[in-house]
C-alpha cells in the first residue's frame, strides 16, 4: 500500500517535469517559459524525491540535501533569467521608441 | 486541397511509415536474458583485472581508452575552433556596440557564495570516483565547468583567461598521453592501468593509473568547456 503511495507520487512528479519540458517547448514568451521551467521541475523534483524516500527512509539525508539544493538553485536561476528577459524586453521598448523606464 | 491539409497528410502519411518500420522492430526484439559474451568478459574482467568495480570506466579508461583520447581530442578541437568561428568576417558590417552589462544582482550573488563550494567538491567528489561509482573525469569536468559559468553570469565584467587554461588543459593531455606511452612500455599496451599495483577492489586508492587518469581527464574537460564558455561569452 504504501509503496503504491511511493510510486503515485514518483508518477506524479515525473507528469510535472514532463510538463515542465512540454512548457519549454510550447509557451509563446520567455517569462512563460520561466514558469513551466523552473516552478514545475522544483514541484516535480519534490514530489519524486518524496516518493523515493518513502521507498528508501535509509536515504532520507540525501535526499533532503537534493531537495535543498532545487530549492535553492532553481528560484536562483529563474530570477536571473526573468531579470535578463525583463531587461531586454525594456531595452526593445526603448528601441522602438516607447518611453519606458529601464528595470 | 490546401497547402495545410496537404502539410498534414504528408506528416500522417510519415508518422505511419516511422510506425511501420518501428512495429517491425518491436515485433522482432527479443528481450536477452543473459549477457552477451563480450559484455559477460567485459564484467569478468574489469572487477578481476584492473580491480575497478565500475565497469563502464574499466571499459572507457583502459580496454577503450584510444578511443577516450580521440574523444578528447574532438572535445580540443571545437573549443580551438570556436575562436575563428566567432570572429566577425572580413567585409562584415561592424557588431552594434554591446552596451555594458549592468552587475548580476544581489540575489545571484548570494546564491553564488552559497553553490560554488558544492558544485566546486561536487565535481572534484565526481572525477575522484569515477573509478569506484558513477561518474568520471568527463562528468565531472562538466560539473566543474558549469561552476565557472555560474562564475561568469556573476563577475560580469572578469575576463576568464583562457591562455591560463590551455596551458592547463595542455599539460593534462600531455601526461595523459605519457602515462599512456608508459603503459606502453612498461604494461600490456597503450594507458594500461596496470603499471601501477592494482590494490584492494573498492578502495579509493585501487585501480592502477585509472583514478590519474580520470583526474587529467577532469580537468581537461573542465578547461576545455571553459574555454567554450569563455568564447561565447566574449
Amino acid at each position: 500500500m504504501i509503496q503504491i503511495l511511493a510510486s503515485l507520487l514518483i508518477l506524479l512528479g515525473s507528469f510535472f517535469v514532463f510538463s515542465a519540458g512540454l512548457g519549454l517547448l510550447r509557451m509563446p514568451d520567455p517569462l512563460t517559459r520561466i514558469q513551466a521551467g523552473t516552478k514545475a521541475t522544483t514541484l516535480g523534483a519534490l514530489l519524486v524525491l518524496t516518493g523515493l524516500s518513502i521507498l528508501h527512509p535509509e536515504r532520507l539525508l540525501l535526499y533532503l540535501l537534493i531537495v535543498a539544493f532545487v530549492f535553492i538553485s532553481n528560484p536562483i536561476s529563474s530570477h536571473a533569467l526573468a531579470r535578463a528577459a525583463a531587461r531586454r524586453a525594456a531595452r526593445d521598448d526603448a528601441a522602438s521608441g516607447d518611453a519606458s523606464d529601464p528595470a | 486541397m490546401t497547402g495545410r491539409s496537404i502539410h498534414v497528410a504528408v506528416s500522417l502519411l510519415a508518422l505511419a511509415g516511422l510506425a511501420l518500420a518501428c512495429a517491425r522492430i518491436v515485433a522482432g526484439h527479443v528481450e536477452p536474458v543473459a549477457l552477451g559474451e563480450l559484455a559477460a568478459g567485459y564484467m569478468r574482467l574489469s572487477p578481476e583485472e584492473l580491480t575497478v568495480p565500475n565497469v563502464v570506466t574499466g571499459i572507457l579508461l583502459a580496454y577503450r581508452s584510444f578511443d577516450t583520447l580521440g574523444e578528447v581530442a574532438v572535445l580540443f578541437m571545437v573549443a580551438a575552433s570556436l575562436g575563428p568561428l566567432l570572429q566577425p568576417m572580413d567585409g562584415a558590417p561592424a557588431p552594434r556596440p554591446v552596451r555594458p552589462m549592468p552587475p548580476a544582482s544581489e540575489i545571484v550573488e548570494s546564491g553564488h557564495h552559497l553553490l560554488m563550494p558544492f558544485i566546486a567538491t561536487f565535481g572534484a567528489y565526481v572525477i575522484l570516483n569515477g573509478h569506484l561509482s558513477a561518474g568520471g573525469g568527463f562528468q565531472g569536468g562538466a560539473i566543474v565547468a558549469s561552476g565557472v559559468g555560474l562564475f561568469m553570469i556573476v563577475r560580469v565584467g572578469t575576463p576568464v583567461d583562457t591562455r591560463a587554461l590551455s596551458v592547463g588543459e595542455s599539460m593534462a593531455g600531455v601526461l595523459f598521453v605519457a602515462i599512456g606511452a608508459l603503459g606502453l612500455v612498461l604494461g600490456g599496451g597503450f594507458l594500461d592501468p596496470r603499471i601501477l599495483p592494482g590494490g584492494e577492489l573498492g578502495r579509493f586508492v585501487s585501480g592502477g593509473t585509472i583514478p590519474i587518469v580520470s583526474a587529467l581527464l577532469g580537468i581537461k574537460v573542465a578547461a576545455e568547456l571553459s574555454v567554450v564558455l569563455q568564447r561565447f561569452r566574449s
